[in-house]
């Protein structure tokens, strides 16, 4: 047994690197990746089919990987259709665990904090295990844990822009102020990025585009495997105090004294 | 009898949803559905008989992040 498990809902993970399925240029790629970066939970979408094509049977070789699966419901522009997207996906893949996003603008795709709150409410009571995608708002995350939301999602940055954590200030005070897991979701574009949000405390990282777009997907995703354990491993072992001015690692000056 | 299934007309035999999606060749994992607005359970599926002019929604599940 792992003795840094990240529970969540009583679900036990070893890899606190959470992982998007999305943009891969071929199904082959993302299955090797998702291997190479040792996630146990991945996340997919539902769509309407296209009654003209025929989609590619992604679900075979996640289950056979023994993936944990994490829909979402992108494409929500309100709580009703999130909420709507949230039952059809329960059926779909026969879980009730959700990544509840409901964002309404699709140029920053910034998640709705009115709709996701009411829309998490309704979902909890319904038995759903919701992680909603949120900015990075200590006041939302306080509301989403109190209602029942089994961990928080809050973003680094906007979805797929591989800017980083951008929020860093306001995920502090969420990590410092959860009593829930605090996945930091959206934006990380580079392995450093992870690093750093695990370093902050927070309990994971969810990647989805910087792995995917890569040059190569598989190699990125290994060096985004090896940054979330080093950064979790510093945030254990307690990072120094920052301070303004130089503190001296050698006693220097005792030693030239002797020669003045 | 005539259904339509995501907008798109089909001229079909009286059958159960589960009996329909394999005649289309359409997967059950992964894939939920709604007739008339309402999700229909996949437990449901084996014996639940379309009937006509139903509106079926058919979801499946894709890659995203």
């Amino acid at each position: 047994m792992n003795k840094d498990a990240l529970i969540i809902a009583d679900h036990a993970f070893t890899s606190r690197l959470f992982t998007g399925t999305g943009k891969y240029n071929e199904q082959q790629t993302m299955l090797a990746s998702l291997q190479a970066s040792g996630s146990e939970l991945v996340t997919m979408a539902l769509k309407r089919v296209d009654m003209q094509t025929k989609n590619d049977d992604i679900l075979a070789p996640l289950i056979k990987n023994k993936m944990k699966l994490l829909p979402n419901t992108s494409g929500a522009r309100n709580a009703k259709e999130a909420i709507f997207a949230a039952q059809l996906a329960r059926e779909a893949l026969q879980t009730n665990w959700l990544k509840l996003e409901i964002h309404p603008d699709p140029k920053y795709l910034l998640p709705d904090p009115v709709e996701t709150l009411i829309a998490a409410e309704t979902l909890v009571k319904e038995g759903f295990i919701v992680l909603p995608y949120m900015h990075a708002d200590p006041v939302l995350a306080k509301k989403l844990e109190d209602i029942g939301c089994a961990a928080v999602m809050p973003l680094g940055a906007p979805i797929g822009s591989n800017k980083g954590i951008q929020t860093a200030d306001f995920l502090a005070i969420i990590i410092e102020q959860a009593n829930i897991p605090v996945i930091v979701d959206a934006g990380i574009g580079a392995p450093s990025h992870a690093a750093l949000a695990m370093e902050m405390g927070a309990d994971a990282v969810l990647i989805n585009t910087a792995m995917a777009v890569a040059l190569d997907p598989v190699a990125m995703s290994r060096a985004f495997a090896k940054a979330v354990q080093a950064g979790r491993e510093a945030y254990l072992a307690g990072l120094g105090s920052q301070s303004q001015h130089a503190i001296s690692s050698s006693p220097l000056t005792a030693f030239l004294e002797e020669f003045a | 009898m005539k259904i339509t299934v995501n907008e798109v007309e089909k001229e079909i035999q009286p059958s159960s949803i589960e009996q329909f999606l394999k005649d289309i060749d359409s997967p059950i994992k992964g894939s939920a559905l709604a007739i008339n607005g309402v999700i229909i359970s996949r437990v449901q599926w084996p014996n639940y008989q379309l009937q006509e002019n139903d509106s079926l929604s058919l979801f499946q599940v894709i890659a995203g992040g």
